[in-house]
């Protein structure tokens, strides 16, 4: 028993000791991004500030163009999120439940891209872009994250462990593949729609290699982008900079609350399925 | 059910229409565009107080005043080559060659033959050299800085030093003095002097050492013995313990730890003045020339406002342009010593020769030198790099130099001889 | 004749559900794939109008770019630093997860939390906790130790980003582990209970080799993840200092986009996939992915 007991507090120390390590940066960020003194130069740092203020996310909101980073953040995610949905589920059905010719080779190309590492698109997307005249444009952002093999993939294995019952009396009753597609498909994978929408809009929300390459004016920032810039405008300023990251970091907190039982779901069939 | 198919069809290419035509119209206003990069916020007041300036004057020429953030070069060549570069932009004088030699730049010459008023000859030539390159015109300067040495009168004063340094040997020995351990913890809390790993900061000391980047033959001096000599003074005033770095004490940069008196000296130039009024008001400091070595040498900086080839707006910007390195514009923005006049008469109509301060700038002038080399920015990265591998690691500074020098070579810019 | 009509027009509608993303996959995948190998043989800047066709020079300079060949030593001390440790890691949180514990929701988030988060946040709380005047310092004053400034010194800012690394990913892969631990049936450990075996050994005889599909799949995504890392080096040293930081994707992005040497970098790319290529075809050689 006495063992056990050890047991249990060891536990409960580790516990207690990883919940520090993966909390603590952000505790303290937050805190520091209502330190009214601009110069967190003086040694020893002071984790609590003496004086709070929450000037430091007023002048990060007017001294910026933040409001506008946040339109493009949340267009390109919401465009990228509604379209993955869409075209993934639509896709990810006709390749688990219509018979067509050259389906398997067409999916087993889809599923090797998954090979490719994404530096080596990197360069000749840029080409292809600016070509079109796209670069520093929303389609520029957009266009390549439209739909990914990722989310087909999902969906079509959600889709193979729908009954096939289900569609066969509505075939009979002359329904077109659309309607079965839209009227009884897609209402019953809600938990795979909202997995795969959690998952682009996380994606997408924090991308941020693809927008660098693709924006070169401040308006066309997404806020990654923008608040990489900002770590050069204000350099040791930490509690504008903590304000910052502190207003980036809401809305994916947000959503990651509300959604969180998708979003296990999500990265946990991710893990099982391969 | 066909019927309800093309439905389907017309849904997916009215979406995907919506998507190309949302994506092709950009914030990216239809309207002149000119950016700056962003070094202090004092300057960008300073600058978009000239503008202003302007605006009154021409009220109905609408543009827009966009500083680029971050790398600014880097973020500028990415803009030429991609279309959405702005009609007017600051080019940097160390960085000109590589930007001429590309093509990107517009030339000015035409625009300022027709412009009878211009007056060229009133610009100091070394100023405008820096933006010619075959026989062309691609960039006006709007200003200059050369590198000067500020010091601090208070700790000069509490050290008993009257004196000021003005040799190599007189500057290492006032840094020693002025290096102090006030509360005894065996930690320096006071520097001397404050030294920074990157080639501008060293090449006065080259130069003032009869060395060079490149010799006028064209081949590399890097590894030449009065360049090492150079490199092995400004490195050894760290390595003793007499000169800090800016990343050492967590600041921002040398001016920021020049403002807080972490060190009594530092060599910096007119970007400094500004700042300092506006974050350590009550400082006491005065500049000095640069001490000198075996002659005297600074660095001086130019920047030019240049045009990218492919502008709409040529004969626009070409008015504002006109307008900003024109008397008026330029006495507007050079008159608190930010940077001096590139032409001589707004220098002698506004006293900068006069000046307590601006002239030693002025003074400065005249031993200055540009820094301009026949090399790629990769090849700067290499020289970077190596300065790093010196004050961070302690490489040996000619060990360090002769690892890059052939890879320097490679980077050679094209078409130069 | 009826059947086949009906095929066709399954068939056309099929086409007509996987066109929109066969398109988007072909302008921006499979034809940039084969675009990139045409690039490499070319001196393609981006400035420059001439792009004149160099065969295999792109190739050739690599292996004599002395930053080139740091990059790869750079990355594949970060892949080997980082995978085994984030994979370890994440197994262990899984499996505290997966104990009877109250507010595990709670707990659960806060494993999350990191993996979540913008990367370019994370990297940028981090510059502040690696600063000289910096939290790390802080914490190591108080046991009486002077720290550095991580991010500059060039012997230990690779490391610090490399703790940054496990310390975001750590918790994305816990919730892989987990769906993994879960599946594995109570009776296993009911037996093993009863056999007298301790938590330690039902974790290393019991969970470790249960999971196996999952710990193949999360190293594969952590090689993957680790040969390509960007945004932390981009946010927090930018290669350096003395390029201690440069991983091969940030020399493929410098090369490309700093000096616009598309070519070159196009190049670097190619060299660096088929290095993970190689990477994944070893670990699927010597790691196998099947459970007991």
């Amino acid at each position: 028993m006495k063992e056990l007991k050890i047991q249990r507090i060891l536990f409960y120390g580790l516990l207690l000791l990883m919940t520090i390590i993966y909390m603590g940066p952000f505790l303290f960020s937050l805190s520091i991004s209502f330190n009214a003194e601009q110069d967190v130069f003086s040694w020893p740092i002071k984790l609590i500030p003496e004086k709070w203020t929450l000037a430091n996310y007023q002048r990060v909101w007017q001294d910026l163009p933040f409001g506008q980073w946040l339109f493009n953040s949340v267009a390109i995610t919401l465009i990228q999120t509604l379209t993955n949905v869409f075209f993934a589920s639509l896709a990810g059905f006709a390749f688990a439940r219509l018979e067509f010719p050259g389906k398997n080779i067409i999916f087993s190309v889809l599923l090797a891209s998954l090979m490719i590492p994404g530096i080596i698109l990197l360069v000749p997307k840029f080409i292809i872009l600016n070509e079109f005249h796209m670069i520093n444009t929303y389609a520029g952002l957009t266009l390549p994250g439209l739909v990914t093999v990722v989310n087909i993939f999902l969906m079509k294995q959600f889709f193979e462990t729908i009954p096939k019952d289900l569609e066969e009396a509505a075939l009979i009753d002359g329904c077109s593949y659309f309607r079965i597609f839209w009227q009884i498909f897609l209402p019953v994978s809600k938990p795979a729609l909202a997995a795969v929408a959690i998952y682009t809009f996380q994606g997408s929300w924090n991308e941020f290699m693809w927008p660098v390459i693709v924006t070169t004016t401040r308006e066309m920032f997404t806020l990654p982008v923008g608040m990489a810039f900002l770590k050069n405008e204000f350099s040791v300023q930490w509690p504008l900079l903590m304000a910052g990251t502190i207003l980036i970091s809401l809305p994916t907190l947000a959503i990651f609350l509300i959604f969180q039982k998708y979003f296990v779901q999500g990265v946990a069939s991710a893990g099982l399925k391969e | 059910m066909l019927r309800k198919q093309s439905i389907w069809v017309i849904l997916t290419t009215t979406f995907w229409g919506t998507i190309i035509l949302f994506g092709c119209s950009s914030p990216q206003s239809n309207l002149l565009r000119l950016s700056s990069w962003v070094s202090s916020p004092s300057e960008t007041e300073l600058f978009k107080a000239t503008l202003d300036d302007f605006r009154r004057q021409k009220p109905d020429l609408a543009f827009k005043y966009e500083p680029i953030p971050g790398n600014y070069s880097e973020k500028l060549q990415l803009m030429l080559g991609t279309r959405t570069a702005p009609d007017i932009f600051f080019l940097k004088g160390m960085t000109a060659p590589s930007y001429m030699s590309f093509g990107i730049l517009n030339p000015l010459d035409d625009l300022i033959s027709q412009s009878p008023n211009f007056d060229l000859d009133d610009f100091y030539p070394f100023a405008l050299e820096a933006f010619q390159y075959e026989g062309k015109q691609y960039g006006l300067p709007k200003d200059f800085n050369p590198y000067v040495l500020f010091y601090n009168k208070k700790l000069f004063r509490d050290q008993g030093i009257d004196s000021f340094p003005s040799n190599w040997q007189e500057l290492e020995m006032m840094s020693r003095q002025l290096t102090l351990d006030q509360d005894q913890d065996g930690k320096t809390d006071q520097y001397g002097f404050i030294v920074e790993p990157s080639i501008e900061m060293v090449m006065p000391f080259v130069y003032q050492n009869g060395g060079n980047f490149q010799n006028p033959d064209g081949s590399l001096g890097i590894t030449d013995e009065p360049f090492i000599e150079a490199l092995k003074f400004y490195h050894g005033l760290y390595k003793n313990g007499i000169a800090t770095m800016a990343q050492d004490q967590g600041v921002a940069w040398n001016g920021d730890a020049f403002g807080r008196g972490i060190c009594a000296m530092a060599i910096s130039s007119g970007w400094l003045i500004p700042f300092l009024k506006d974050n350590y008001p009550d400082l006491e400091y005065g500049i000095l020339p640069l001490p000198m070595g075996k002659q005297k040498a600074t660095v001086a900086f130019t920047t030019a406002y240049s045009m990218p080839k492919a502008t709409k707006y040529e004969n626009e910007a070409w008015e504002i342009v006109n307008y900003l390195v024109g008397k008026d514009g330029m006495e507007s923005w050079t008159k608190t010593g930010i940077a001096m006049p590139t032409r001589k008469s707004v220098a002698k109509a506004n006293g900068f020769h006069d000046h307590p301060t601006f002239k030693v700038f002025m003074e400065s002038a005249e031993f200055a030198r540009p820094f301009q080399v026949q090399y790629s920015e990769r090849g700067f990265e290499e020289v970077v790099v190596a300065l790093q591998a010196i004050f961070y690691t302690e490489k040996e500074p000619r060990k360090a130099m002769e690892d890059i020098e052939a890879q320097i070579k490679k980077y050679r810019l094209v078409g130069s001889k | 004749m009826k059947l086949s009509s009906k095929q066709k027009q399954q068939a056309r509608t099929a086409y007509l559900f996987i066109a929109f993303p066969l398109v988007i996959f072909g302008v921006f995948t499979f034809f940039p794939i084969l675009f990139a190998f045409f690039i490499s043989f070319f001196d393609w800047n981006l400035l420059i109008h001439d792009k004149p066709f160099v065969g295999l020079a792109n190739y050739f300079e690599l292996f004599q770019d002395r930053v080139f060949l740091i990059s790869i030593k750079n990355t594949i001390v970060y892949t080997i630093g980082v995978v085994p440790i984030q994979t370890l890691l994440a197994l262990v949180l899984a499996f505290i997860m997966n104990q009877k514990l109250k507010g595990r929701a709670f707990f659960r988030l806060a494993f999350y939390l990191p993996a979540v988060t913008s990367s370019v946040v994370t990297s940028i709380i981090f510059v502040w906790i690696y600063s000289k005047p910096g939290l790390l310092n802080y914490l190591l004053s108080l046991i009486g130790i002077e720290g550095t400034d991580w991010l500059t010194n060039p012997g230990t800012a690779l490391f610090a980003i490399m703790a940054l690394n496990i310390w975001t990913t750590s918790g994305y892969f816990m919730i892989s582990f987990l769906a993994g631990l879960q599946s594995i049936p109570q009776s296993l450990y009911e037996a093993a209970k009863i056999d007298g075996a301790n938590a330690w050994q039902q974790f290393w005889k019991i969970t470790v080799p249960m999971v196996r599909p999952v710990t193949y799949f999360v190293i594969v995504l952590g090689l993957i993840g680790c040969f390509q890392v960007f945004d932390q080096i981009y946010v927090m040293s930018a290669g350096g200092p003395v390029n201690s930081t440069t991983t091969m994707s940030y020399f493929t992005y410098n090369n490309s986009f700093k000096f616009f040497r598309l070519g070159y970098g196009a190049a670097s790319a190619i060299i660096l996939a088929f290095i993970i290529f190689g990477a994944t075809w070893l670990q699927k050689k010597y790691l196998p992915s099947e459970a007991y």
